[in-house]
């Protein structure tokens, strides 16, 4: 669990560097060729996202607030699978926009998204039964012994 | 608790200071002279028909429109870079003058676009054309046509031949605003000549035919794409935007108004 976290963690700070490092008209036309959003939409999740993931990378890093941190985590990276599907689905010849343009869509880039989307799910379901594990009161030994 | 607090208080701040942005170089690159304000006039051609080249079958472009990608295998596959040199408002001048605007404008945009791939028509009638209205011709925008052919369009060089003589007799809007409009016509039937007679006069469809046969147009071509090459672009289209001595790739089709929107954001810095 800790080689997935700080794995995961230091995938999604460098998502964000790759994005952030380039003004955000470039990660918004990578989001543009989806044909997803609005272009209100767009232009926010292009000035926002990079923040956000620079966010949870450095909380994955540190391992603050573990189960919810993973099960957003989970959630950002389901929902860029599934638009990466629906493109690929499509035809539609353009960049992942996963850590910056240049990286073109393609089934390898599936399989990797896949591999991550994955890992971030089982680390968030490992970090949800752990915390439950921990809640958990311990029972003596004795308890259901009968007379 | 302490340390953490420490750890992400390094963390942020070392995230501040390797995703923000770095001082701006300029460049002492050579320069090129001004180049002056060019806007298509509104002549009505004459076109003489001549005889099509000879035409193989070629695959309709695909909706809808998305960027397309060189399929031959490049020597340097590396993403795109952003780029410091050779970058600056003193960009390389094209060997054929494919440029709106003035040189002295603080935004440069160099546009690398194949004629035939449908994502760059959408760029040139949806996005570039109110650009050129409203920034190029305003001396906000210095804009630079290059072109990229790639290898899977079958008659994407002969068209960006016929726009570079196109621009030797200074009607670069015109041919190219024609090209666009009828991209489907011509590549399925690879007549790019009779898409250019349309709007060109006679004498100048004379010259534009000499220089495209001459086959003089292929240097400035070349000299595009090896430019291309500089900046590490391979899909088409791709808006190279300068300012203050800061290159970034622009990959994709954007809408007008987001770029507009991006365009200012600089023009106010």
């Amino acid at each position: 669990m800790l080689l997935g976290r700080l794995g995961l963690g230091a995938v999604f700070l460098y998502a964000a560097y790759t994005k952030l490092k380039l003004p955000w008209i470039t990660f918004a036309a990578t989001i543009e060729a989806y044909k997803l959003l609005p272009e209100s939409g767009v232009v926010f999740v292009a000035r926002t996202l990079p923040w956000f993931e620079a966010t949870l990378g450095a909380l994955l890093v540190l391992g603050f607030g573990l189960r919810w941190v993973a099960a957003a985590a989970s959630a950002l990276l389901l929902a860029f699978f599934a638009a990466m599907v629906r493109s690929y689905a499509l035809g539609l010849q353009i960049d992942c926009g996963c850590f910056g343009p240049g990286d073109a869509l393609s089934w390898k880039t599936l399989i990797r998204d896949g591999l991550l989307t994955s890992v971030a799910v089982a680390l968030a379901v490992a970090s949800f039964r752990t915390s439950r594990s921990r809640a958990r009161p311990m029972e003596p030994p004795w308890s259901g012994q009968t007379s | 608790m302490c340390s953490r607090a420490a750890l992400v208080t390094l963390l942020v701040l070392v995230g501040l200071v390797g995703c923000g942005r770095t001082t701006p170089e300029t460049q002492s690159s050579a320069t090129a002279a001004a180049q002056p304000v060019e806007k298509a006039s509104a002549a009505q051609p004459e076109a003489t028909p001549k005889a099509p080249p000879a035409k193989q079958e070629a695959t309709p472009a695909p909706n809808p429109p998305t960027t397309e990608r060189s399929t031959s295998p490049t020597p340097n596959p590396r993403p795109i870079e952003r780029k410091r040199t050779p970058s600056s408002n003193d960009a390389v001048a094209p060997l054929v003058s494919k440029t709106l605007g003035t040189q002295s404008a603080p935004i440069t945009i160099e546009v690398f676009s194949d004629y035939q791939c449908p994502a760059c028509r959408e760029l040139y009638l949806e996005t570039l054309r109110p650009l050129i209205d409203n920034y190029a011709l305003t001396g906000k925008v210095y804009l630079i046509h290059r072109d990229m052919p790639l290898s899977q369009h079958q008659y994407s060089r002969l068209a960006a031949r016929y726009e570079n003589a196109a621009a030797q007799v200074k009607e670069l809007e015109k041919v190219s605003t024609a090209l666009f409009q009828k991209q489907m016509q011509w590549s399925i039937d690879g007549n790019v000549d009779r898409v250019v007679a349309e709007v060109l006069t006679p004498a100048e469809m004379r010259q534009v035919r000499q220089m495209v046969e001459s086959g003089k147009m292929d240097a400035a071509i070349d000299s595009d794409v090896e430019r291309a090459r500089t900046f590490g672009v391979r899909q088409t289209p791709t808006m190279v935007i300068t300012h203050n001595g800061r290159s970034d790739p622009v990959v994709g089709v954007v809408p007008y108004s987001m770029l507009r929107q991006y365009l200012d954001e600089l023009l106010k810095k």
